[in-house]
């Protein structure tokens, strides 16, 4: 007997991430997902970007990494609720990661949270969290022509910052290629330069997730 | 891309199918895999044969058929299909503003059972 159907092969993390988006929507979070390279700068991003709003905007950080509590003890100097998840091997934070941790934060009155994801430029890209939007961070030390080689990170992110500016001088990497790259891949990608360093560009980027949450 | 987990689901999506409609055994699925889908069809065929041991489909065949990529270009405003799995330009007119409308599939599209 043939059964005809049309089922999208839903994975069992796509229907988990269904559900903290549920979880996110009734309270009026919005989620972004950080996503790079080991060592492109999320932390330190998190760091500035994390002075930067100052107390405007009551936020959260759900840290992911394979194994340490560095990156929470940071956020948590600066006195953010934070959440460390070690995944003991997996190169990826999944749904059901994000799912066991929700109720140690104080969400009821979080406005926005950060996942900083695992580095890695290959797999987070396609592992939906239940965020509302992947963010991708490129450190210039990476080179030019990662766009095209990791092509599933820059189609999915709705912004790319493009990281560690400062070191411009000192590099013979092509921010115009890296620029035009990414919109080929995603024409609508919003790009930034900064330098969490010298504070380069954190004005815009900070005004840009300024103008997502409004 | 991690087809294990996807070949988990897909058996899932499988067996439920298969006992809903009041049948004991699976005896073939055919997925239609889109090229840009980021799944390697051997990799879920070999998943798939390794998880579907021990269930009511452990003598299913997994039939793939892979789907190009194709997409309509906003600028000349033609249809295309390509073997990329990555378009970055329109193959007629090189415009960068086109829509792509085959090649993320990823579903069960028939079953046979009994």
């Amino acid at each position: 007997m043939k059964l005809k159907l049309a089922d999208k092969i839903l994975t069992a993390n796509e229907r988990i991430a269904e559900g903290n988006r549920k979880f996110f929507d009734e309270r009026g979070i919005f989620v972004i997902n950080l996503i790079s390279s080991p060592g492109a700068g999320k932390t330190t991003l998190l760091e500035t970007t994390i002075k930067a709003l100052g107390s405007e905007v009551k936020l959260g950080v759900i840290e992911g990494d394979i194994m340490g509590t560095d990156d929470a003890e940071r956020i948590d100097r600066l006195g953010v609720p934070v959440v460390q998840i070690n995944t003991g091997g997996a190169c990826h934070l999944d749904a059901g990661m994000i799912s066991d941790v929700l109720g140690e934060l104080p969400l009821d009155t979080t406005r926005l949270l950060f996942i900083e994801n695992v580095g890695n430029l290959v797999c987070p890209a396609e592992f939906k969290l239940g965020e509302d939007v992947k963010v991708a961070i490129l450190s210039l030390t990476e080179g030019h022509d990662k766009p095209l080689k990791y092509p599933i990170i820059f189609q999915e992110s709705k912004a790319l910052l493009i990281s560690k500016v400062d070191l411009k001088p000192f590099l013979d990497v092509d921010v115009e290629k890296i620029k035009r790259d990414a919109r080929s891949l995603n024409p609508s990608i919003e790009i930034f330069e900064i330098s969490s360093k010298t504070g380069e560009g954190i004005g815009q980027w900070v005004q840009w997730i300024k103008t997502l949450i409004s | 891309m991690h087809e294990l987990s996807i070949a988990e689901s897909l058996l899932e999506v499988a067996l439920e199918n298969c006992s809903n409609q009041g049948f004991n055994r699976v005896g073939s699925i055919k997925v239609l895999i889109g090229k840009a889908s980021g799944v390697m069809p051997d990799a879920l065929l070999f998943g798939f044969n390794a998880v579907k041991e021990g269930t009511t489909a452990d003598q299913a065949i997994l039939e793939i058929e892979e789907v190009p990529v194709s997409g309509h270009c906003n600028i000349c405003g033609k249809d295309f299909t390509t073997e990329d799995v990555y378009v970055l330009n329109c193959p007629h007119c090189a415009g960068v503003s086109f829509t792509i409308k085959t090649g993320r599939e990823l579903m069960i599209t028939e079953m046979e059972v009994f």
